[in-house]
């Protein structure tokens, strides 16, 4: 079955990409069948726990093509059908052909490309094709960031994320071809009991940490998150983030993980979440915000991750499987309302032409339903009930107590990370008060934001899917647990458990009775203040007279608070121009927060290389008198070193 | 039929008392300052008064200015649901209800600072800011003082972890926890309810342009959630779960009435914090609440 399933979807998605340039009906046809018959294979393998395990005679680059759907793989696969589904369908009215002639058909080629791509790394089960598939989907996930390449700042977004994406293939080429090189094959699987692989993990640690965007390995990603198309950025955030997750999560599965790495990939996370929520509150473009956003959730999910290891390491699997799972179930999470986000900020982008919050506000009145949709997902990701967010951070947040509780070592590191975790929850609301406020409520800021208009049926229905998955997981997560469970003790098989670590079925019974209880009490209200008159007057507050849009609070007034707290990372610019003299005639103030991982460390230690360079280059000069000098020392040196050095 | 008995039961528990506070809290500023004050009732009647009135709109206002208040009310409620009533015990408990409470009480920031923003004025954006901003520090503080009861009892149920008493860290948390209370309930020294509108700058300034039904489901929602505080700091103090039911009972009533008079004497007695000290108090709650944790694991119960 499974079987059958996985060969619709490769033939369909080869359709898709043939179809792509020409006949865009038959694109969206063939990768929605192709994307449902996948999501079916996932559920399969999910439900049934049954392993699919494919082999061919067939040699690609000397090496038998050898596939392998796991729940683990499944666990991501089911993810990326969803998101790209959803992504392809908004794509089709977001980027369409009218709208952007030059780029829309490589655009649908491309996205064709990224989705098979991405469905071989998460089946393959060879590191060779593992790498091929991997360099595949890097270059089409550049090609969909610089579509719209014609703007400079995309194409350094683009030049920046390949840049960063190969410097993670470069540490993945290393391990793999040292595993081949240990195992004596290029075939994966588990081999937990080859103790000398373990320091290998530290180079998948840095390469699938750079595509998951850990802090500070993050610098890639705001640009190109915020430069993509948006149907692109959801696709990046919601997904190929999590391949590098998925990298992390598989081989520190199959690979023993040498000593400290839970505490290294912990604390990681900690920072991510932390550091990362804390540069989303300096952003004043709404996509930057949400693509540091994903950093802090990656955080989130690798704070999860990490415990569990660090349970490994002390044989202590009752929480540690609970960490796990919370990490995962945030996967799915983030993936979905932050797609559903970046969704909203792509209808916002396109009705108003601007990603600047302080041009945007008052959106809600022209565009209800993405205003609506968008402050579901905000509610989502800052992890309040009876939403989805809230169930993954719950179930991490119960391992990390459940770790304190054992009193072990593992406390000193769950302690500090459960109060920084209930910071970035809180941090998280401030910053989607502040995005919602000021984009879709109060007075438009610009004539834009005053002509917006709402988005079309495709758009809104590839929204509403997501936050109808978002309202599902949040209220009935017991039915998701299964598939959680499944991954889990693919993990570590070790770790299988009949009963429910955790409570899921009360807390989805307090989620539905919040949720039926909040919407009568909505209705109640309603009723209440109509019964008795309602009444339209301009905002009071005191004796407003005259208000204008810019007296609203601005967002960079609203996180100043916070971020005058994290200054000593963020870095802000501030351009101050102060009233003056007793008749001032103007002032002004400004201010940014840039990427300060890239700007202040990056960009210095580039310089230091470039400048060496130019020296060492002096040698280089087109002289044949000198060149044959250069051969003659190296000679002599070669001589010396053959005539001394030798030391038998 | 008895567990829809016991909920309606405690239900009526926390709407009908809850309003009792803020009305003994200024007796005693009244007396303190020797003046007779308004009835310990005047909650009730400025409820009753405000649902029947109508609303004004403010023209920018969506429909989200409604229904944020009915889900902060909502979400207040049920956050005071979970909270057991000393011998009363809880009418749904589970593992990890405590972070659906923390949560809950999130849930009802969001709400108000979305009904906040909706109005476009400068003031109730700073207000909003100001709450989302401290709200961060207090977030801080009440996990750890949830880490130290978990820590403590080896439990993350609210049943369990509240029935004991804190230990040897008992002052630190509930100085800690006593200071969170005033925070998060907009009380002096943090904030200023007496003047009610004007010079209010955190909590109250973003409610300045609700009326009618609405402002009643915040002020009343802002009365249980101060009952909730007192409740819960009274419950991780106080060994209640050693008493007798009559005793326990009588205690927890007593522990709130004294935590009640005692925000009234502070008020009478403290002038508002400047503002940039303000994350400094915060942050020696947060400390406080550290030190019950390290206290709690020194000396605790395993």
């Amino acid at each position: 079955m499974t079987e059958l399933l996985l060969t619709i979807t490769s033939v369909a998605m080869l359709t898709s990409i043939l179809a792509g340039a020409r006949v865009p009906q038959l694109w969206l046809t063939a990768m929605l069948v192709s994307t449902i018959s996948a999501l079916a294979s996932a559920v399969l393998v999910l439900g049934s726990g049954d392993v699919w395990d494919w082999r061919s005679a067939f040699l690609l680059g000397g090496e038998r093509l050898h596939f392998h759907l796991d729940a683990i793989s499944a666990f991501f696969l089911a993810l990326l059908c969803v998101i790209g589904g959803a992504g392809a369908v908004y794509g089709c009215e977001y980027w369409n052909d009218a709208g952007h002639p030059r780029s829309a058909r490589s655009g649908r080629v491309w996205w064709a490309a990224l989705m098979l791509s991405l469905g071989v790394v998460l089946l393959a089960s060879n590191g060779l094709h593992f790498l091929i598939a991997w360099e595949l989907f890097t270059l089409s996930a550049f090609f969909l960031i610089t579509l719209d390449r014609r703007r400079p700042e995309v194409r350094a977004a683009g030049w920046l994320y390949l840049g960063a994406s190969h410097a993670a293939v470069l540490a993945l080429f290393a391990f793999f071809t040292m595993l081949a090189a240990r195992t004596g094959s290029w075939e994966l699987g588990p081999m937990r009991e080859h103790a000398d692989l373990a320091p290998l993990f530290w180079l998948a640690l840095f390469g699938f940490g750079m595509k998951a965007g850990v802090f500070p390995l993050h610098i890639w990603l705001p640009s190109a998150h915020a430069s993509a198309p948006s149907h692109v950025s959801a696709m990046l955030s919601g997904v190929t983030i999590k391949i590098g997750i998925y990298g992390l999560v598989r081989f520190s599965g199959w690979l023993p993980v040498p000593l400290g790495a839970g505490w290294v990939v912990a604390g990681l996370g900690v920072a991510s979440a932390v550091l990362g929520v804390a540069f989303a509150l300096g952003q004043h473009d709404l996509k930057r915000l949400l693509a540091y956003h994903s950093v802090e959730n990656i955080g989130i999910i690798l704070i999860g991750l990490g415990f569990a290891l660090v349970a490994v390491e002390q044989g202590d699997p009752a929480w540690g499987a609970l960490a796990l799972a919370g990490g995962l179930l945030h996967v799915w999470n983030h993936g979905l309302f932050k797609a559903l986000l970046f969704f909203g900020a792509g209808s916002v982008l396109h009705a108003t032409g601007t990603r600047e919050m302080s041009q945007l506000g008052g959106l809600w009145r022209t565009m209800p339903w993405t205003a609506g949709l968008f402050a579901l997902g905000a509610a989502a990701i800052s992890g309040l009930p009876p939403l989805n967010g809230f169930v993954s951070e719950w179930l991490v947040f119960l391992g990390l107590f459940d770790a304190t509780i054992s009193r072990g070592p593992s406390a000193w590191a769950a302690i500090p990370s459960a109060i920084l975790l209930g910071v970035t929850g809180a941090l998280a609301l401030a910053c989607f008060v502040k995005a919602c406020g000021v984009v879709f409520l109060g007075t438009p800021r610009s004539p834009a934001a005053t002509h917006a208009h709402e988005c079309g049926t495709p758009m809104r229905g590839a929204m509403l899917l997501l936050a109808g998955a978002c309202v599902a997981m949040g209220l009935a997560p017991v039915v998701f647990w299964p598939a959680v469970s499944r991954a889990v003790a693919t993990w570590r098989p070790a770790w299988v458990r009949a009963e429910l670590p955790a409570p899921l079925f009360s807390l989805g019974l307090a989620h539905v009775a919040l949720a039926v209880l909040a919407a009568l009490a909505v209705w109640f209200l309603w009723r209440q203040a109509y019964r008795h008159g309602l009444s339209r007057a301009l905002t009071w507050d005191c004796g407003y007279a005259t208000p204008t849009p810019r007296m609203q609070y601005t967002a960079g007034s609203f996180a100043d608070i916070i971020t005058e707290w994290f200054a000593f990372v963020l870095r802000p610019e501030r351009h101050e121009h102060r009233p003056e003299a007793t008749l001032p005639v103007g002032a002004s103030f400004a201010e940014h927060t840039p990427e300060a991982v890239l700007d202040r460390i990056v960009e210095p230690a580039g310089g230091v290389v470039m400048r060496v360079s130019t020296t060492v280059r002096s040698l280089q000069h087109g002289r044949v008198q000198s060149y044959l000098f250069y051969l003659l020392v190296g000679l002599a040196a070669l001589a010396v070193l053959v005539l001394f050095g030798a030391g038998h | 039929m008895n567990l829809i008995l016991a909920v309606i039961l405690r239900l009526a528990v926390w709407l009908l008392l809850a309003p009792l506070l803020p009305g003994i809290i200024n007796k005693v500023k009244a007396w303190v300052a020797g003046r007779r004050g308004p009835p310990v009732l005047q909650l009730y009647y400025d409820l009753a008064k405000l649902w029947r009135k109508g609303v004004v709109l403010s023209t920018l206002a969506s429909p989200g200015f409604i229904a944020g208040p009915a889900v902060a009310w909502v979400a207040l409620l049920g956050a005071a649901m979970l909270m057991p009533l000393g011998p009363g015990g809880t009418a749904l408990s589970f593992r990890g209800d405590v972070l659906l409470l923390i949560y809950l009480l999130a849930l009802a920031r969001f709400c108000t600072a979305w009904a906040a923003m909706e109005t476009g004025s400068a003031f109730e954006g700073m207000g909003a800011a100001r709450e989302v901003s401290y709200a961060v520090l207090a977030e801080a503080a009440i996990v750890t003082a949830v880490l130290s009861l978990s820590v403590q009892t080896g439990s993350v149920s609210l049943v369990t972890m509240l029935s004991p008493s804190a230990g040897a860290g008992a002052v630190l948390l509930a100085a800690g926890l006593f200071t969170v209370l005033l925070a998060e309930n907009c009380r002096v020294p943090f904030d200023d309810p007496n003047t009610h509108l004007e010079l209010t700058m955190i909590h109250e300034v973003m409610v300045l342009d609700h009326s009618g039904p609405p402002l009643a489901a915040i002020l009343h929602g802002a009365s249980v959630k101060l009952l909730l505080f007192a409740v819960l700091l009274i419950q991780a103090v106080l060994p209640l779960g050693a008493l007798s039911a009559p005793a326990a009972a009588g205690a927890l009533v007593a522990g709130v009435l004294a935590v009640t008079v005692g925000v009234g004497l502070v008020e009478s007695w403290l002038a508002r914090l400047a503002f940039r000290r303000v994350p400094l108090l915060l942050t020696t709650a947060f400390l406080l609440c550290l030190f019950a944790l390290l206290v709690a694991w020194k000396g605790g119960a395993k």
